[in-house]
This record gives structure tokens, C-alpha cells and sequence, in this order.
């Protein structure tokens, strides 16, 4: 299975779902795959889940998926604790772990090469439903099934390194238009003002 | 601080507009957190981190909420990469309501806070985070709807830190 395989999958399912992506190639296959006004395309690794979290504490009614990575999650432990106390129900987060450090170009191995699970800290920290998912089936089967569902989960994607990323074209947006770009969907979708936006 | 001050200072980010408060606890401020928690309109998130206490705070405020961050100014170190990536890179405005433990006007200060009070504003103004020292309640209310102003219009964190009168 490779993390480009399980987007596809992914992005034939968003409606109105507000969708964080960390900083990976997935930012670049995601942004590849939809062109979805509610992405919010953050470009920095170990952001993605608490962005996502506050999104789904603002906005309880509304589904919200964090794509990450587990250099990324390596990187921000302390959001698993802090997700496992809050367990905001619309919110699911995925983590493609391919095991190494991919935009390293040197493809240096993470800890979960080695002895470290994600999946089992995760539940260790409080997130109840979370599970570790090794094929597409199980992916189309427990994975995207949590889009309909209304409690936090927690999906650890075991993925093969793929470079599908350096193939496709980078997205060419820039921060800020993203952002403004976001939050004028979400104004025009939740029919409200969001505060600091642009009114000179 | 007393009792009355925190009070006051929670009316003033109410007045402020703040809904939204991520936080670590510290020692000059912590009575305003059981305060906040008690108030319905308000939203109190409890985190492990102030990186995450940014990061969460930047999430509610993209869905519209005003947010604050309360944390220690240990946490402006702690949180500086989600301060200037998702704060001042992506521009998310945020009101950081810092305990100012160790700079020249903390009354508690020791050389156990000396050095990470001296660093302090530094390291903010090396991000290019604006920032005011609160000394004392006068205009308290103002100097909040202030900060939170500037934070809106700049679409970056503002920091208000407390000391003096805030740190008996």
C-alpha cells in the first residue's frame, strides 16, 4: 500500500470535511488529488494535528481530518495525550508512516522503523479507537468508515515509501491565499464571520 | 495576584472578544484559569505543550473563534516554532497572555527565573511578535482590546506580558 493509493481512496469521499494536511509529500499528492476549498494546507511539520484539533473544538458539528505523518507525529507527542483527554468526536486523523525521514532524500529511518508504535502510544495516551491499518481493504473497511462515524479516531497507515510526490506538480498556492482561501469557505459554508479576515 | 485583579483580567478578554483559552499552567497568573473554566461563554482547552497550546489555539481561530494562549514566558521558547510557523508565517492572530517570571518588574524574580526573564522579549522581537509589559491594573481592560486588536489587524500572536502588580 502507498500513501498516494490511500488519498485517492480518501479524496473520492470529501464532502464538506475540513481537511489539515502537515507538511510531506502527502501536502503535495493531497493538493494533487482535491482541489477541495476546505483544505488547509499546512506547510510545517508537527502543526497539522493541533490545527486540526482547534478546528474541531470551534466547529463541533463539522468533520475534520488531519493527514500526517509519523515523522511528523514523532515530532509532536504531546499532541497524543492532549487528544486523548479532549476526544473530539469529529475529528479523524491519519498518519501515513512509511517508516523513514522521505523528504530528507537520504530516507533515514524513523523510530518506527525501529521498536516504536505509534498506534499503541496513541491508545496508551486515552484515543480509544485507533488501530494500525497494513491494506487497501482495511483501509476502505475501518479507515474511511470513521468519516461517518462520530467519535475521534486515530489511523496509523503502514505505507511503502513511494516518491509518487516528486512526480506530480507541487501546489502553487501560497500560504496566506490557502488560509484566505479556507476561511472564506468556511464563512461562506458555516454562514458566519470569521473575525480577523481582510475588512479594511 | 489577588483575587479581585484576576477577575478583572478575565472580564477584560471577555471584553476583549477572547472565547477560546489553550493553557499550561504557572504560578503568577493561575488564578484566572478555575475562572475561565467557570464562565459558559468561554472555551478552556488544557494542553501538554505550548507548542500545541499555538497550534490548537490557531485552529480554533481559523474556525472563528478570538483566541487566546496563556502560558509562561518558558512557553515563548518552548513554543517559538508553532509561534512563528503557524503564528507568524501562516498569520494567525493570537492574544499570548504571559506570566513575565524573571524580567526586571516580576516581584517573585530569582535566579531561578533571572536568565529566562532576561531572554524574553529578545526572543520575541526576534520573531518580529509585538508585545506589551503589563505592570498594573490601570486600563487593564483597554490594554487587552488593545492587544487583541493589534493581534487582528497584524494576523500575528501579540503578546501582553504580566508582571509587577500581576506577580505579588
Amino acid at each position: 500500500m502507498i500513501r498516494y493509493e490511500c488519498l485517492e481512496l480518501l479524496a473520492s469521499k470529501i464532502t464538506d470535511q475540513l481537511v489539515v494536511t502537515s507538511q510531506s509529500g502527502q501536502r503535495i499528492e493531497w493538493s494533487h488529488l482535491s482541489r477541495h476549498e476546505g483544505n488547509l494546507l499546512v506547510g510545517m511539520m508537527g502543526c497539522a494535528i493541533g490545527v486540526a484539533t482547534g478546528l474541531a473544538l470551534a466547529l463541533p458539528h463539522r468533520k475534520v481530518i488531519a493527514l500526517d505523518s509519523d515523522g511528523s507525529v514523532l515530532l509532536s507527542l504531546f499532541n497524543l495525550p492532549t487528544l486523548g483527554n479532549l476526544q473530539p468526536k469529529n475529528l479523524v486523523v491519519y498518519v501515513f508512516d512509511n517508516g523513514v525521514y522521505s523528504g530528507s532524500r537520504i530516507s533515514y529511518p524513523t523510530a518506527t522503523a525501529g521498536n516504536t508504535d505509534l498506534a499503541a502510544m496513541a491508545r496508551g495516551a486515552g484515543i480509544k479507537n485507533t488501530r494500525t491499518i497494513r491494506d487497501l481493504e482495511e483501509f476502505k473497511d475501518g479507515a474511511l468508515k470513521a468519516l461517518t462515524q462520530n467519535e475521534l479516531a486515530f489511523f496509523v497507515c503502514k505505507v511503502e515509501e513511494s516518491l509518487m510526490h516528486r512526480e506530480i506538480p507541487r501546489p502553487n498556492t501560497d500560504l496566506a491565499e490557502n488560509k484566505y482561501t479556507f476561511v472564506r469557505y468556511l464563512e461562506r459554508t458555516e454562514e458566519k464571520t470569521i473575525r480577523f479576515v481582510g475588512r479594511g | 495576584m489577588k483575587d479581585e485583579l484576576a477577575k478583572r483580567l478575565v472580564q477584560g478578554l471577555k471584553q476583549a472578544g477572547i472565547d477560546f483559552v489553550t493553557y499550561l499552567p504557572e504560578t503568577r497568573l493561575s488564578q484566572i484559569i478555575p475562572l475561565i473554566r467557570d464562565d459558559p461563554e468561554m472555551t478552556l482547552v488544557a494542553v501538554s505543550n505550548e507548542q500545541e497550546a499555538v497550534t490548537i489555539a490557531a485552529g480554533a481561530t481559523l474556525g472563528g473563534k478570538q483566541a487566546a494562549v496563556y502560558m509562561e514566558n518558558t512557553g515563548i521558547y518552548v513554543s517559538s516554532y508553532s509561534l512563528l510557523t503557524v503564528g507568524r508565517q501562516l498569520g494567525v492572530p493570537l492574544l499570548l497572555v504571559i506570566g513575565y517570571l524573571g524580567g526586571v518588574p516580576d516581584q517573585r524574580n530569582s535566579f531561578l527565573y533571572a536568565t529566562i526573564g532576561k531572554h524574553s522579549i529578545p526572543v520575541l522581537q526576534g520573531m518580529g511578535i509585538d508585545h506589551q509589559i503589563v505592570e498594573d491594573s490601570n486600563n487593564l481592560e483597554g490594554k487587552i482590546k488593545d492587544a487583541v486588536r493589534a493581534a487582528n489587524s497584524l494576523r500575528a500572536p501579540y503578546a501582553l506580558l504580566f508582571a509587577g502588580e500581576f506577580s505579588v
